[in-house]
């Protein structure tokens, strides 16, 4: 059991943040490198500027899909709002920002409200709709008939994910704060964490261990889609 | 339909002698040679182009493509859905080409390509209109024609496109247009139309032809010369209003811009075929290329051969006789007689014209002025429903069922929903596709182009043309 806390917590971070940080780069080069001739498609934006313009709001707002099915727009785009709201909280577990933000005028308890409330409300609403999203899949003919292991390996994956970061939030075995941020310094500065006391949290291991994986899994599976959006809708509106 | 994988070299080796011969002897080929010819193909979308690679690894399967596509609208089935479709080629360059796909197999959603459904190959990816409302639509901005498209052109590497394909490419490469007609059967219906517009406004109006150093060289599908041939006249019509009448031409040699190597996938031929016209153009001296009533072929000139520069710089402008007429329209230089056509008219967006091209407000100016009751289907122009025939599907006779009954179902729908009896587009595919849409149903709706109405109503030294027979 040892063994396996130490490669879930002192191997596996760095096999991740290498694998996923060398696979993304490598797809973000091949796409760059590889010719586009156009294919523009009407109402075009005008200029490059503009072109970059109606990017960042299908990646913000999730223009088009707004315009071709609303149920799931509200449930995709509230989903992936959440998932990155939980992604920035976690940089108040990662490390010590309390101090960065009472410096801009948060007080203690209200930094515990947002942590709790905000947080804890993140933590919920993503899981009704990504259990939305896994619905569809078996209920819509239309998306049944094109779903595929990988499709319901992924929202399965996540949706562990965060059952278990909830289990944490709300349930017994609640995680220390102080020893994690501890954890994290260390695993940073690689100064060794293989004694780290939160690693013996089981839920916080199957979270970090499940996270980790998913991490790996990216750049090889549909989550690329996460990078592929800011290359996809340019190209189609080209000017 | 994209012009994604345009190749220098297809060029050289797209002789039209090379063609494989489509209807008489069909050899057939060994299951492994049709197998390397569709995997090396798949295998080679790791090289690009950028959006066909990016295809394969973006989809998240979400099925918005099928809630706005019109084939799967018609018939909610697996095999119509556009995502679906995509998928096959999918599966198979999972199965080469990613790490996913080559550990996992079926669980990363990678197979293997079975030989045996090549002849499926040859349905499927003929039952796309290539009209890109999905990619309209798909909040990964996924064009899934570029895949049709893809598809498409590996059936014509093996020499298997459908032969009612195959042949209007065959006749198109070998006449310079896709109706097969030569240079008398044009001439013989040129003077037709000159004497139809002299019985209708008892005035000789000319159509030039062959006319070097005619600024206006006009090109428009051969439909609108042979089988409807009003769009013709009434572009005859404005340039004689204009004062116009000895600064255009047609050729007599190029009279057709459709081109079918968009369709076929089969980037030599489109090509073999644009070149005819764009010499052409040049031998003619045209100062301006305007393009006629075809949305593919105005699509192929303005968005793919000019943009890309395929023979160099040109010595002429690329417009569209929409374009030019509604900034005529616009200026006053040209009147109606809007009881002329007094009946309830809609404007169906060819997808090449509206989604491809941006070309939406021009037509309606046109009919605007020309009409008086014009009224608009919803949706419309970017946002509007393919007919049904697009992709070249209108010329096949073979899938007549498949574009009454399934693809075409939606756009009947909005066209009953408007109440017109007339229903306008710019396109001979989709006004092929939309007529015998009408005859299925046993519609009285009449199908025609823009310029056609505008033909009706203009005033020619204060008069509209006088004719009984219309409608």
């Amino acid at each position: 059991m040892d063994v396996l806390r130490f490669l879930v917590g002192g191997i596996l971070p760095y096999v991740a943040a290498v694998v996923f940080v060398a696979a993304m780069v490598y797809r973000v080069y091949v796409w760059r490198k590889l010719p586009a001739p156009s294919i523009t498609l009407f109402p075009a934006p005008e200029t490059g500027g503009a072109n970059t313009m109606n990017t960042i709001k299908e990646v913000t707002l999730f223009k088009s899909l707004f315009k071709g099915d609303r149920l799931l727009w509200a449930f995709a785009w509230a989903f992936h709002v959440v998932l990155a709201l939980i992604f920035v909280g976690h940089f108040r577990v990662f490390g010590n920002v309390d101090s960065v933000l009472m410096s801009a005028g948060m007080t203690e308890g209200g930094i515990q409200l947002m942590s709790g409330g905000v947080g804890g409300a993140a933590g919920i609403v993503i899981l009704i709709t990504a259990l939305f999203l896994l619905i569809r899949r078996f209920v819509i003919p239309r998306v049944r008939e094109i779903t595929g292991i990988a499709d319901i390996f992924a929202l399965t994956l996540v949706g562990l994910i965060l059952i278990t970061g909830n289990m944490m939030r709300f349930g017994a075995e609640h995680f220390d704060l102080a020893l994690t941020r501890e954890y994290f310094a260390n695993l940073v500065t690689i100064s060794g964490v293989s004694d780290a006391a939160v690693l013996q949290n089981n839920v916080f291991l199957v979270h970090f261990g499940l996270a980790l994986l998913l991490i790996i899994y990216i750049p090889f599976s549909k989550i690329l889609h996460f990078g592929g959006i800011f290359f996809t809708h340019p190209l189609i509106r080209k000017p | 339909m994209s012009d994604v994988e345009l190749k220098q070299e297809d060029l050289v080796t797209a002789k039209k002698t090379e063609q494989p011969a489509p209807a008489e002897s069909k050899e057939v080929m060994a299951p492994e040679e049709i197998k390397k010819g569709v995997v090396d193909a798949v295998r080679a979308i790791k090289d690009g182009p950028r959006a066909m690679r990016l295809y394969m690894e973006t989809c998240v399967k979400c099925g918005t493509c099928a809630s706005v596509c019109p084939v799967y609208y018609g018939k909610p089935e697996k095999r119509y859905n556009p995502a679906e479709r995509t998928d096959i080629i999918r599966r198979i360059y999972n199965k080469y080409e990613t790490t996913s796909g080559r550990v996992f197999g079926k669980l990363a959603g990678a197979e293997d390509f079975d030989p045996a459904d090549i002849e499926e190959w040859r349905n499927i990816f003929y039952e796309c209109t290539g009209c890109r409302r999905c990619a309209s639509n798909c909040p990964m901005g996924i064009d899934h024609s570029v895949i049709t498209r893809k598809g498409r052109a590996i059936l014509d590497k093996l020499g298997m496109t459908p032969d009612t394909m195959a042949k209007v490419v065959q006749i198109s490469l070998e006449t310079g247009n896709t109706d097969g007609a030569g240079k008398e059967a044009f001439l013989g219906a040129i003077d037709f139309l000159e004497e139809e517009m002299k019985d209708e406004h008892g005035i000789d109006i000319k159509i030039p032809v062959d006319a070097k150093g005619a600024e206006y060289f006009y090109v428009p599908p051969s439909g609108d010369v042979l089988v409807n041939p009003e769009a013709t006249m009434g572009v005859a019509k404005v340039f004689h209003v204009l004062g116009m009448a000895d600064k255009w031409t047609m050729s007599s040699k190029c009279f057709d811009g459709a081109n079918y190597g968009l369709f076929t996938g089969n980037d030599g031929d489109m090509k073999t075929d644009n070149k005819l016209y764009v010499e052409e153009a040049r031998d003619l001296g045209a100062k301006v290329m305007l393009m006629g009533e075809c949305g593919h072929a105005h699509r192929i000139m303005k968005m793919m051969m000019e943009k890309a520069g395929w023979w160099g710089e040109l010595p002429f402008q690329i417009t569209n006789c929409m374009q030019w007429t509604a900034q005529r329209v616009k200026n006053n230089e040209l009147q109606f007689d809007k009881s002329k056509n007094p009946q309830p008219v809609t404007y169906h967006d060819p997808c090449n014209f509206g989604r491809s091209c941006g070309i939406t407000e021009e037509p309606r100016a046109i009919l605007n002025a020309a009409c008086a009751d014009f009224r608009e289907m919803t949706p419309n122009r970017s946002d509007n429903w393919c007919c049904g025939g697009g992709g070249g599907l209108s010329a096949m006779d073979d899938i007549i069922d498949f574009r009454m009954k399934v693809s075409g179902v939606k756009k009947m729908e909005q066209i009953r929903a408007t109440g017109a009896t007339y229903v306008a587009t710019a396109c001979s595919n989709c006004k092929r596709q939309l007529t015998q849409m009408m005859e299925h149903h046993k519609a009285d709706i009449t199908v025609g182009g823009v310029h056609d109405m505008l033909s009706r109503a203009i005033l020619i030294n204060g008069k509209a043309a006088e004719r009984e027979d219309y409608m």
